[in-house]
């Protein structure tokens, strides 16, 4: 049982890892968002794999399901093509800060993450969707107002912003 | 066998990309893909902390969910936000947007 837990997150981290280096370094922004999709399934089967199916759904339904889909009207609307800017040679200081801030990261995290982590359970519990619901609605109720206002402040500044005339440039 | 620091570590490798994605991206839209790939590094970090330890298994949901929400209005501000400069400039990339009174 073990071994197929263990094959599994493999499988799901190959995925991720795969989908995350097309994301940074495709030539095309729409090569790039379809390696964001494959990296969020990965995540979403992480959340499975978590014994947390709820999370998973969502995740598959807010990020797959709506946040790609608002990426490529942005990549529409703005006509970016494969030819367009993200295909010219980067600059040398872009090369140095590729190579050094995440190397710098991975090294000072990761060995935080190692020698400081505690052992973690091997089979995390199931939770019931209903329990949940009751956590958000009983203790928790002002967070989750709190983040559904912030959607409703964030989408009418989304339609206020959109509403925009074009203005004529003077030079 | 310790599944807490593999979890983590899948973590760190997203929120590495995410920052090696927002220095190797040229355009608005690849820096808001990449800001993506940070935040769901946040949300599997948070997820895995308090899913196998001892932590509030609810606390933990709920701070993955309250992530993905952020996310997504994060997003759509950010899909206005290009779609003006889009319009104000005819250009998308992060170098050529210098003029404060556009």
């Amino acid at each position: 049982m073990d071994k197929i837990g263990l094959g599994v997150f493999l499988a799901h981290v190959l995925i991720i890892v795969a989908g995350g280096l097309v994301t940074v370094f495709a030539r095309s922004l729409v090569r790039a968002l379809t390696g964001l999709i494959a990296t969020l399934f990965g995540v979403a089967g992480l959340y499975f794999l978590m014994a947390a199916p709820f999370i998973g759904v969502m995740q598959v339904l807010i990020y797959v399901g709506a946040v790609s889909i608002l990426i490529f009207f942005a990549i529409a609307f703005t006509k970016s093509s494969h030819l367009g800017e993200e295909a010219r040679p980067r600059k040398q200081s872009q090369w140095f800060f590729l190579l050094s801030v995440p190397g710098l990261v991975i090294f000072s995290l990761g060995y935080l993450l190692i020698k400081f982590i505690p052992q973690g359970f091997l089979q995390p519990q199931e939770t019931q969707v209903k329990d949940l619901g009751g956590f958000f609605l009983g203790p928790y109720m002002l967070p989750f107002e709190l983040i559904s206002l912030v959607l409703l402040v964030a989408m009418m500044g989304a339609v206020i912003l959109g509403f925009e005339k074009k203005i004529k440039r003077e030079d | 066998m310790n599944y807490l620091l593999y979890y983590h570590l899948v973590a760190l490798f997203l929120m590495v990309v995410g920052l090696a994605g927002i220095i190797w991206r040229r355009t608005l839209i690849g820096l808001l893909i990449c800001v993506e790939l940070l935040l769901n590094g946040a949300g599997l970090a948070i997820m895995a902390s308090a899913k196998l330890t001892p932590a509030s298994d609810f606390l933990g949901q709920a701070g993955t969910l309250l992530v993905m929400g952020l996310a997504a209005a994060e997003a759509t501000i950010l899909l206005a936000l290009i779609l003006v400069v889009f319009k104000r400039f005819g250009k998308v990339e992060v170098d050529k947007i210098n003029i404060l009174r556009g």
